[in-house]
């Protein structure tokens, strides 16, 4: 296999030279370091030089550094499916790819066309149909690609563009040449973590970027902001991304990249449509959106009028679109640009669409809807790739129809029997494809260069007067050595790949930009527009955030106590104890027990157990719910605190009440920490009197309860006194001095005092400051303004010297009452679908 | 043969809905075999918007929202329909069934209508290896399209039960299949089901259907609903061609359509989304009542 080392080159240099050694090419691939004969390219010389420059140890700490900066910037890729899913840092493989300026041009020239080629195809399958009246596409290659949406049809984009955003993913071909693989038209992913790459990259190597002139990305991003800018009409809110939430695998890149261009993170909850147009919901009304940038799939956009079974879209989105009230980028119906099967028209289609054959071309592709093509694909089946015709999609398995590509050489002779009876079937489901080999490049492994297979991904961006080529781009570099044949359809980041940097060196070559353009050109986001669009989605997670933060504290506390006043006796259960659990078990967090040991066992429960919706556990979950689709608006420590927080419920315990209440002191210290990011790293604009009116009420609630469970009639034990303190967290208020003695102080400080943060009345005065300020605009809801008077009536009736259970009763209704008012006047309710209708014959 | 058709389709819901939007295919159009004399769509309540057009497969779609606190919907449709097919073409003349299946990938047409897109699986058809075992069949090398089609909706009728507790809206046609029970839907789903794994265009139409009265008694207000039945592509020549399964036959001046597509999802007489504050049970009513069924 292989056949050419690296070998010591005396003009190289030893260093290079060590770089270089062992690095070994596959026979019959091409290399974009190293020449058939060993030699390295001319444009790969330079690099290497200043790398070895470096030093031998110092590159591994530098990339090393360049993924921490990754992992600490919470740059991360979610993975699907069980085992193993969930966030996992994204990889950089630190050498990137190097264009050559020459050769750039080719790309560069060849993206252009290929974005025009595919912009004019969907104009015309969108519009006036001409290709398929005419011959030139047969119709049942638009109507088998579920991205063909047939409502759709006559529908024209305000902007007359489909594509905002295009992107490709290429293979250097053995020869050298640069062949499409795919073409991306539905919602390009990548540039966000293109973007991070560089930002990593130019952060680990200032010294590389300062001896090479790097184009910057910095320009493409302010066209494709610029284009979509252009689009946006007077009197709208701005530029929105639509994303399909943070469960998505590529979320992190939408949250990025909103926050660089200067645009609003929506999700399709966020949004409806009244009267044929778009709107944001939010806490002030509704407000009017003209421009969408689009990263769900076009069919999951409006569960009315496309796929009915989508949760991520907006109803009626269509019918805006056919209004032609907004501008969505790229057009709903573009992903039917993806189509496999398309690969096979696209050379035919080139000189008609654009006036010139491709300059890039595609992987050569049979549709088999076709007689002849499915004729050659069924003689020449030993030599092809059988693909989907679209995309991956459920159809009739029987044989060998996995997901990916099949190779008929690899199938035993019954399967391939099948299979070909499959095609001459419904040759509309299949393409065959060439089989292809990936061209390497080098990827750092072990202080040394290795080969590695890669694809690369190009985007273009809509302008004015066609499209723009971001100068860059993404590498996805295989783990494993080069794989012939059909690799190229497996490599992807689900599978392992890394992703490398991509280096267009500007013509003239040399250093001639200066260091300070490149240290870190990309890495100063630009400012985000002062927005104070809150919208209700976002207020309402922020509102029960903050409720549950606290309803946690409040669990924690009195699991803390109970455990402490176990250890205690010797035996009996002190009436504080049972006062304890009792409200333990009225708040649902464990089931009703009696004596120590089931005390004990409750409080554990209380503390660990999921299942029961009041325990700690339950709330802290409901709390990282609540947490989850906002955390582009919280600061990223609490995120952490809130995983330690899990991990710590869900840690093995030790046994015995001791261990328990050791555990809840260091949930409430970790929980201490989360209010301690909320209070001092919250802007105050963006959402925050939401969450501490959610916190204060929440709070207030607590100190009414626990009076009211534990002094209804103003009584008060020195045990009692001491219980309240600890769960009302009042004893850092306690003045130094006499200790405090009788009922009255003690209720007089947990309820009255203003100066005490843990009182009644601190949170009864924030709550009444708050509520006038929910809004970003300060304009309240008079509903809840006199929800708000209601409690502070309520409170100022209670009378210290007196308390009963009723007026304690009566805050706790105001204050739910408060919550109701806040839910229903600022938090929208989501529009569902209603169930199918059940029309049917009754009888034949 | 002309019908009086009278439709009321509503919806009562469990509590005061403040916002609704639905798309309502209700309103007949007139086709090929099918003229349409007069026609009404009555909304109560009154919508705060609506907008009437031809949909891709040409099914006329109302859209309408409510912003009205509202607790139920009701759509009234009359129409006066004259239902002509002409004489039905010989089955034993139409084209071999391979004939038309290549034909229908080839023919240079991408409306609705044409056969193109109704060549692949849907949403409500999916293909399956045992319902295209059962459909083949019929379907023995050259034999004429048509005439393997009737066979095939002939066989269904014998040898599958009409049971409306038996599936949902829901089911899954391979469901269906395997019990060998269903109603006119899922009968339709599974022709085209077996058509279309075969390499066919098959469509699915859902309309109404003139039911004989018992000997001596009146038509009872009610006794109708919507049927629905497939439509078998069989070449440019004889074009779509009706296959009712339920009944086991062709389809004739019995039949009006009222929306065709791919399957039910493209018909769906009412497909909605109302603001909802949890669960709300949503119930659906409707009377088909064909005033008279005179020759002309």
């Amino acid at each position: 296999m292989t056949i050419v080392s690296g070998m010591f080159r005396p003009d190289l240099g030893p260093e290079v030279s060590a770089l270089t050694a062992g690095y070994q090419l596959f026979s019959g691939v091409y290399d974009e370091m190293m020449d058939a004969d060993g030699g390295i390219r001319p444009h790969w010389r330079a690099f290497l030089e200043t790398l070895a420059g470096i030093g031998t140890q110092e590159p591994a700490a530098r990339f090393a550094a360049a993924d921490r900066h990754l992992e600490e910037a919470g740059v991360v890729y979610r993975l699907y499916g069980a085992p193993g899913a969930g966030e996992r840092p994204w990889r950089l493989s630190p050498l990137p790819l190097i264009l050559p300026p020459e050769e750039w041009k080719i790309l560069e020239a060849g993206m252009l066309q290929r974005a025009a080629l595919l912009e004019a195809l969907l104009a015309d399958c969108y519009g006036s149909c001409r290709l398929t009246a005419e011959g030139a596409l047969p119709p049942a290659l638009l109507a088998g690609s579920p991205d063909y949406l047939r409502p759709l049809v006559g529908v024209l984009p305000p902007s007359g563009r489909h594509l905002a955003l295009y992107a490709a993913d290429l293979v250097r071909s053995p020869s050298g040449e640069w062949r499409v693989l795919r073409d991306r038209t539905q919602a390009p992913a990548g540039l966000g973590y293109a973007l991070e790459n560089r930002v990593a990259l130019a952060r680990a190597l200032p010294e590389l970027f300062g001896a090479f002139a790097v184009e910057r990305l910095a320009p493409f991003l302010d066209a494709f902001r610029s284009w979509l800018a252009r689009l946006r009409q007077p009197g709208d809110a701005g530029i929105f991304v639509l994303t399909p939430g943070p469960f998505n695998e590529t979320w992190f890149e939408h949250a990025s990249l909103a926050r660089y261009l200067g645009m609003q993170l929506v999700e399709g909850q966020d949004l409806t449509v009244r009267h044929g147009a778009l709107y944001l919901k939010t806490v002030s009304g509704l407000v009017p959106v003209r421009v969408l940038w689009r990263r769900i799939d076009g069919a999951f956009a409006d569960p009315l009028e496309l796929e009915s079974r989508s949760e991520l879209g907006i109803p009626g989105l269509v019918e805006a679109l056919r209004q032609g009230a907004l501008d969505v980028a790229n057009a709903a119906g573009s992903g039917l640009g993806e189509a496999t099967a398309l690969l096979g028209f696209l050379p035919a289609l080139a000189p008609r669409l654009t006036g010139a054959p491709l300059i890039l071309p595609n992987i050569a592709t049979w549709w088999c809807g076709q007689k002849r093509e499915r004729e050659y694909v069924e003689v020449n089946a030993a030599s092809l790739a059988i693909v989907r015709a679209f995309r991956p999609q459920p159809l009739m398995r029987r044989g060998p129809e996995g997901e990916g590509p099949i190779l008929a050489l690899q199938l035993p002779e019954d399967e391939r029997a099948i299979l070909l009876a499959n095609i001459r079937r419904r040759g509309m489901d299949y393409a065959g494809q060439e089989l292809i080999t990936l061209g390497t490049m080098p990827a750092w492994r072990e202080g040394r260069l290795e080969p590695r297979p890669f694809i690369l991904r190009l985007f273009a961006a809509a302008t004015s007067g066609g499209f723009t080529v971001m100068p860059g781009g993404l590498a996805f570099v295989g783990d494993e050595g080069a794989l012939p044949g059909p690799s190229a359809f497996s490599l992807s980041i689900q599978k392992g790949a890394r992703t490398a940097d991509v280096w267009v060196l500007s013509p003239g070559g040399g250093s001639g930009r200066g260091a300070e353009d490149h240290s870190a050109p990309e890495a100063k986001p630009l400012p985000q527009k002062a927005s104070g669009l809150l919208p209700s989605r976002a207020a309402d997670n922020l509102f029960w955030l903050g409720r549950y933060t606290e309803r946690a504290e409040a669990v924690l506390r009195l699991v803390r106590a109970l455990a402490q006043r176990l250890t205690h006796g010797a035996g009996s259960v002190t009436p504080e104890a049972a006062g304890t659990a009792d409200l333990l078990f009225k708040w649902g967090a464990a089931p009703a027990a009696f004596g120590v040991e089931g005390l004990a066992a409750a409080a554990g429960t209380a503390l660990a157990n999921a299942g029961w919706q009041g325990s700690a556990a339950a709330v802290v979950r409901a709390a990282r719910e609540a947490a989850l689709p906002i955390r582009n608006r919280l600061p990223p420590d609490t995120g952490h605190a809130w995983e330690e927080l899990e991990a710590e419920i869900c840690a093995p315990a030790d046994p015995g009440v001791h261990a328990l209440a050791a555990k809840a002191n260091r949930m409430l210290r970790t929980l201490a920490a989360i209010s301690g990011f909320q209070a001092e790293t919250m802007h105050r604009l963006a959402g925050w009197p939401f969450l501490e009116c959610g916190r204060r009420l929440e709070r207030a609630i607590a100190v009414c309860r626990f009076v009211r469970q534990f002094a209804p009639e103003g009584g008060v034990s020195p045990a009692v006194a001491a219980l309240l303190l600890e769960l009302t967290g009042s004893q850092p208020a306690l003045r130094p001095g006499p200790a405090l003695d009788g009922a009255a102080p003690i209720l007089a400080l947990v309820l009255m005092e203003k100066g005490n943060p843990r009182a009644l009345a601190f949170q009864v005065e924030r709550i009444s400051e708050l509520a006038g300020l929910l809004t970003p605009e300060g304009v309240g809801s008079p509903a809840v303004a006199g929800a708000a008077a209601d409690v502070a009536a309520a409170f100022h009736s209670l009378d210290a010297g007196n308390v009963n259970p009723q007026a304690l009763l009566a805050i706790e209704n105001q204050l739910m009452r408060l919550s109701s008012e806040i839910c229903a006047n600022y938090f929208s309710v989501r529009e569902v679908l209603a169930p199918s209708s059940t029309l049917r014959r009754k009888a034949p | 043969m002309i019908y009086e058709i009278r439709q009321r389709t509503s919806y009562v819901y469990g509590s005061l809905v403040p916002f609704s939007r639905h798309l309502l295919r209700l309103t007949p159009v007139s086709r090929p075999g099918q003229k349409v004399h007069s026609r009404r769509l009555t909304i109560d309540p009154l919508p705060s918007e609506r907008t009437d057009r031809l949909d891709f497969f040409g099914n006329r779609v109302t859209h309408i929202a409510i912003e009205n606190p509202h607790q139920f919907l009701e759509v009234l449709t009359t129409a006066t329909i004259e239902a002509d097919p002409g004489s039905p073409p010989d089955p034993a003349a139409s084209p071999p069934w391979e004939l038309a299946a290549e034909a229908a990938l080839s023919l240079p047409a991408s409306d609705g209508s044409a056969p193109a897109h109704h060549l692949y699986p849907s949403r409500h058809v999916t293909l399956h290896p045992a319902i295209l075992d059962y459909a083949a069949v019929s379907f023995p090398p050259g034999r004429p399209v048509l005439q393997a089609g009737i066979e095939l909706v002939e066989r269904i009728k014998q040898d599958f039960l009409y049971d409306p507790a038996s599936t949902d809206v829901l089911t899954p046609v391979e469901t269906a299949f395997a019990m060998r029970r269903g109603v006119c839907q899922d009968f339709a789903h599974i022709v085209l089901s077996g058509l279309r794994a075969l390499g066919l265009a098959a469509a699915y139409a859902s309309g109404y259907l003139r039911t004989e009265p018992p000997p001596g008694q009146p038509r009872l207000e009610g006794v109708d609903a919507m049927h629905a039945w497939a439509l078998v592509w069989c070449g440019p020549e004889l074009g779509w061609q009706g296959l009712d399964p339920t009944n086991g036959r062709r389809t004739d001046t019995d039949h009006i359509i009222l929306a065709f597509g791919r399957d039910y999802a493209d018909v769906s007489p009412i497909d909605g989304v109302i603001v909802a504050e949890g669960g709300h049970a949503l119930r659906t009513a409707v009377d088909v009542i064909p005033i008279s069924a005179t020759s002309v």
